[in-house]
């Protein structure tokens, strides 16, 4: 039972730089591979998910060496984050199938496979390890990977958009790697809770503070928060549809997971104080929701204005961590979990609209909802979601922010929250009058057919866990907890 | 002013790494961003494996009339992973870059603005 | 239950036997469900039914209680009357599958909203309803029914964030939901809390009650096809919104607390602005259907005003008023459209001596313009009669003069139609213009006969009025 716990997250590692090898002169074998790779994360992550929520966190030592020494892999609540992770991958892969037959060179549809297995691994890596420098590392992997897979589709806008991507991705990881560097110097120590322990000794303040402010900077940009998401757009646009699901759905909360994991390191500190950080979170948060959401309003491009609305709930979830109450803390803790659900249901949605109809502003789009009745039927669900009307699984996040702005007496951020609510149904309504009520722009509309099983299955599947995720979201606020009171308590 | 002249190396590495986020932000043509980001690694790297070193202290081999002190060695294994990711990162970003001349003709970041 | 029916209509839909015997048989059932819950309800049972409690401590209850049975049976009695002319109206039109699905979508949420045990319950089908009567105001996809449709979604969604605002600060303030006969919320949460919940809640509901300044959606929202108009301002989106107010006022602020802060005394000044001013600009109004908007405006704030008398008898005639204005209203409106449908008039002066033509539908018209304007034996009487006595006993004399004053405005804008229709020649109209089509005919007669019925029954036992007054019992505790 306990060897689980490293196999999910090294078994896609190496199942994925096997892949190229494997699938040559086979094709078609990637697929089933990445697939059969995934179904067995997605089982072990579930069983690793209903032993936290039966016993609480665990741990497991790499190679028996015990922490401090060893390298210390620890599942807790937020690892739990890993099922929801294999969970979409999983529906990513099935609907990838017919989406990348067209979208990609079929040279490169293994390389593709592979890139998304490293990805996933080192997502997974990325919210179980329980060192510092794995952190790192697994970060890396993830955002490796992702930058190519933004250029996998080809073309010139996808390796600038790549090139931006990466750029601003390496700063940041750069600038993490510094931190991590600043605090093993400090503790000499690179086991989280080990550094937390031994922060709470450390008398001189510089370093510490310039610890916690770069990280918390260099995760922000991974995170794609306005002002430093300027990389996001872009690259959550350009690249192929399955993809952007993967990445705005998932790659960028691992910046908000990665803050999750240093807080608790300076709770103890006596040198500094988080308050004056949450502050700045919070106010930081409450632009984002306000800005994202604002030039999501301008955007023709169907994908760009998804990309947009990232940056919004990004803000959401920042905000909520700035608040740092048990309320609002739920709310971000419940919000990753649901934005993930939400964003890859549009994502998937919206890329099966391109892939089958060849146009993708919402001008070009007009009259899609009465050729493809079940993908503009998901993709609504998710904008309703989005919106955050009840009882779909984008309420629950901001009800409990907007709580948790009023528990800790800061009215302003509720309104905040709902404004961006608002601005954002605009949009909802835009997409709705121009999938149902415009008269089509293109004649050939009304001939698109809708997307094969393989696409449309996923999409609904996805569409219905917006809905469920809403009405069952007791389960994530009873399973996140523990893990928000140890956050609250500490501060 | 102790301090400082005690951690001038860390000084130094701070400035370097600064060298390298203004080359990465100011520059247009995007080989030199890469470079910056590069400059700005070494400086991280740097940075990492001295300050696993231990006044006095001696490789950390443990071999027949070893005495301490030993550095620590962890930095070092540390950093040869991060030198790892960051050499695929330039190939990675290189790669990218052959794709982007090869695509528009050009490298600098203000004349690919109008490209796109 | 009609939900299901709004499924089966989107997938049976393409034929058109099948959707209009779903349509009447769903609505029929539901009726028959809600009639079947009435005697527990007249003898003070409420049926408590918990779906699911998804974020912890708030979930999605269902609650059959006076004040909610009372609107349920109005919305449900309407729905079953609209659904036939509907069918008649919208005879070879377009897109009628989705017209029918979503009508009935409306009014499934319609009555969620009059069954909602708590307030969380109460705004989600508020906005569902939101969303699903969209489709219906632009439904002609014309550019003036797209800009309308903009107008509507931009001043309820707005009315929406509000009443959300006001739910997560009810929920802050109080711990709980639930509407409860007291009201939930204690004096010692402090004015400023309390003002500005208030101030969310009632701007939030306001909006869809069309309090002045709140009301510029309605009248641009006439560009709906009619069967939608009678729907909005009579049965579903005004009188949610008029019914979220009386759950605010009654079930989460309570009578008490209110009594305390003096706020009510200012929403009731609001009212009785939008009482005179709704008249005033209704009498400008040359469109038969602007001004029967107009009039919906002005008719809405006497609820307003009646429930923020504070006053037991004046919270009769805030119920009672819901049913009264819903029938009269929606009379006027199947006339407005008969007449539309058979000669392809909507303005006020090209309705010369069309009493003459077309006798059972301007029957109709007369008993609702005489209801409106408070004539005893009809309808609207009884609630101007309780509404004067509520404020006689809140001690506020003027607001019975503004009864008078009202009715004063109700008769020189009603009357004048009458007078055209029944006492001038018919000029111009096209020989063979005769009875509308029975299919709406029938509909149109039968709420004009409750009109009448809910006037002159009012004082006999199993009637709705005597349902108000379980309705009131249970708000006010008395």
């Amino acid at each position: 039972m306990s060897h689980w716990l490293p196999l999910a997250a090294f078994v896609p590692l190496v199942a994925g730089a096997l892949t190229p090898a494997m699938a040559r002169g086979r094709p078609g074998l990637a697929r089933g591979w990445a697939l059969a790779v995934t179904a067995f994360c997605t089982f072990a992550t579930a069983a690793l998910t209903r032993r936290v929520a039966l016993e609480g966190p665990f741990s497991y030592a790499m190679g028996a060496w015990a922490a401090p020494l060893g390298i210390e892999l620890r599942f807790d609540e937020f690892s739990a984050a890993s099922l929801f992770i294999c969970v979409i991958m999983l529906l990513v892969l099935v609907y990838s199938g017919p989406y990348v037959r067209r979208a990609l060179p079929a040279t490169r549809i293994d390389w593709y496979y592979s890139l998304l297995l490293i990805n996933l691994g080192g997502m997974i890596g990325f919210v179980i390890t329980g060192d510092l420098f794995n952190l790192f590392v697994f970060m890396e992997l993830v955002a490796v990977s992702s930058y190519a897979l933004v250029a996998v589709g080809g073309g010139r806008t996808a390796a600038l958009a790549a090139f931006k991507y990466l750029v601003a991705g390496a700063v940041s990881s750069v600038l993490i790697l510094f931190c991590i560097g600043v605090l093993h110097a400090l503790t000499g120590s690179l086991n989280m809770a080990d550094v937390a322990r031994r922060l709470a000794t450390v008398e001189s303040r510089p370093p510490v503070l310039l610890a916690l402010a770069g990280l918390t900077a260099g995760f922000l940009v991974k995170a794609g928060l306005f002002p430093v998401h300027v990389w996001l757009p872009d690259a959550h646009a350009i690249a192929p549809s399955p993809i952007n699901a993967v990445s705005s759905a998932l790659v960028v909360k691992l910046g908000i997971i990665g803050l999750l994991r240093i807080f608790p390191l300076f709770a103890a500190a006596g040198a500094v104080s988080l308050a004056p950080l949450f502050e700045a979170l919070a106010w930081l948060g409450a632009i984002s929701v306000l800005a994202g959401a604002f030039f999501a309003l301008f955007q023709e491009d169907i994908k760009l204005m998804l990309a947009y609305s990232t940056i919004s709930n990004i803000g959401y979830i920042v905000l909520g961590l700035g608040l740092a109450g048990e309320l609002a803390l739920t709310g971000a803790g419940v919000h990753i979990l649901n934005h993930a659900l939400i964003k890859a249901t549009l994502f998937l949605a919206a890329g099966a609209m391109i892939h089958q109809s060849g146009h993708r502003t919402l001008h070009d789009l007009r009259g899609i909802g009465r050729a493809m009745p079940w993908t503009t039927l998901a993709l609504l669900i998710g904008a309703l979601s989005i919106v955050g009307l009840p009882p779909t699984a984008g309420f629950p996040g901001k009800w409990y922010i907007a709580l948790g702005a009023l528990e800790s007496g800061r009215p302003g951020f509720a309104v905040v929250v709902l404004v961006g609510a608002l601005i954002i149904f605009i949009y909802f309504a835009r997409m709705l009058n121009a999938f149902y009520f415009r008269a089509p722009s293109h004649k050939e509309m009304l001939g698109v057919s809708e997307a094969p099983a393989s696409m449309l299955g996923p999409v609904l599947l996805l569409g219905a866990l917006c809905v469920l995720g809403g009405l069952l979201t007791h389960w994530p606020v009873a399973l996140i907890a523990p893990a928000v009171g140890r956050l609250a308590g500490g501060e | 002013m102790d301090d400082l002249w005690g951690n001038i190396d860390y000084a130094a590495f701070v400035g370097l790494f600064c060298i390298g986020l203004y080359v990465v932000v100011a520059k247009q043509n995007l080989i030199k961003k890469l470079l910056g980001l590069n400059i700005m690694e070494t400086a991280v790297f740097a940075f990492i494996v001295t300050s696993g070193m231990v006044d006095g202290g001696t490789a950390p081999i443990i071999g027949p009339g070893a005495t301490g002190p030993f550095a620590s060695p962890l930095p070092h294994a540390l950093i040869v992973t991060g030198i790892v990711v960051a050499v695929s990162i330039t190939a990675l970003a290189l790669s990218l870059i052959v794709e982007i001349y090869r695509q528009c003709g050009t490298l600098e970041a203000d004349e690919l603005k109008g490209a796109e | 239950m009609s939900f299901a029916c709004a499924i089966l209509i989107f997938v049976l839909g393409r034929h058109d036997f099948w959707r209009a015997a779903l349509t009447l048989g769903a609505s029929t059932v539901k009726l028959a469900i809600v009639l079947s819950m009435l005697p527990g309800s007249l003898a003070g049972t409420v049926y408590v039914y918990e779906l699911l409690d998804f974020p912890p401590g708030i979930g999605i209850a269902f609650r059959a209680d006076g004040l909610g049975m009372f609107f349920a049976l109005v919305s449900s009695t309407l729905w079953v009357v609209t659904s036939l002319y509907a069918i008649g109206y919208m005879k070879g039109k377009h897109a009628r599958v989705r017209f029918f699905g979503f009508f009935a979508l409306c009014v499934s949420t319609t009555v969620g909203i009059a069954f909602a045990e708590n307030l969380l319950t109460l705004f989600l089908f508020y906005e569902l309803l939101t969303v699903c009567t969209y489709p219906l105001v632009i439904h002609d996809e014309t550019p003036q029914a797209l800009k309308a449709g903009r107008k509507y979604l931009a001043y309820t969604l707005s009315g929406g964030a509000l009443i959300l605002l006001g739910v997560v600060l009810v929920q802050h303030l109080a711990g709980t939901l639930t509407l409860s006969t007291s009201g939930v919320l204690s004096p010692a949460a402090g004015r400023p809390a309390l003002l500005a919940t208030f101030l969310a809640l009632v701007a939030g509901f306001g909006v869809k009650a069309a309090i002045m300044p709140l009301h510029g959606w309605l009248p641009t929202a006439m560009v709906a096809p009619t069967p939608v108009s009678a729907l909005l301002h009579a049965v579903a989106v005004v009188k949610a919104g008029v019914f979220g107010l009386l759950r605010v006022i009654y079930n989460i602020f309570g009578v008490d607390l209110l009594g305390l802060l003096d706020y009510t005394g200012w929403l009731a000044l609001f009212a009785s602005f939008t009482i005179i001013a709704g008249s005033v600009l209704a009498l400008a109004q040359s469109n038969l259907k602007l001004r029967l908007a107009y009039s919906t405006v002005s008719q809405l704030s006497y609820i307003v005003l009646a429930a923020s008398l504070l006053t037991p008898l004046a919270a009769i005639a805030a119920i009672a008023h819901i049913a009264n204005q819903a029938f009269a209203k929606i009379t006027m409106f199947f006339v407005a459209g008969a007449i539309e449908r058979t000669t392809g008039r909507t303005h006020i002066f090209e309705l010369a001596g069309i009493g003459r033509v077309m006798p059972w539908t301007m029957g109709a018209f007369t008993i609702a313009a005489l209801s409106f304007i408070g004539i005893p034996l009809f309808a609207g009487f009884v609630t101007k009669w309780f509404l004067s006595l509520g404020a006689l006993q809140a001690g506020a004399w003027w607001f019975v003069l503004l009864m008078v004053i009202s009715s004063l405005l109700n008769a020189a804008y009603w009357l004048p139609i009458l007078y055209l229709a029944w006492f001038r020649e018919p000029r111009g109209l096209p020989r063979g213009v005769h009875e509308a089509a029975a299919l709406l005919l029938v509909p149109t007669l039968i709420s004009a006969a409750y009109v009448l019925l809910l006037g002159i029954t009012s004082r006999i036992p199993g009637m709705p009025f005597s349902l108000a007054q379980a309705a009131v019992r249970f708000v006010t505790g008395i």
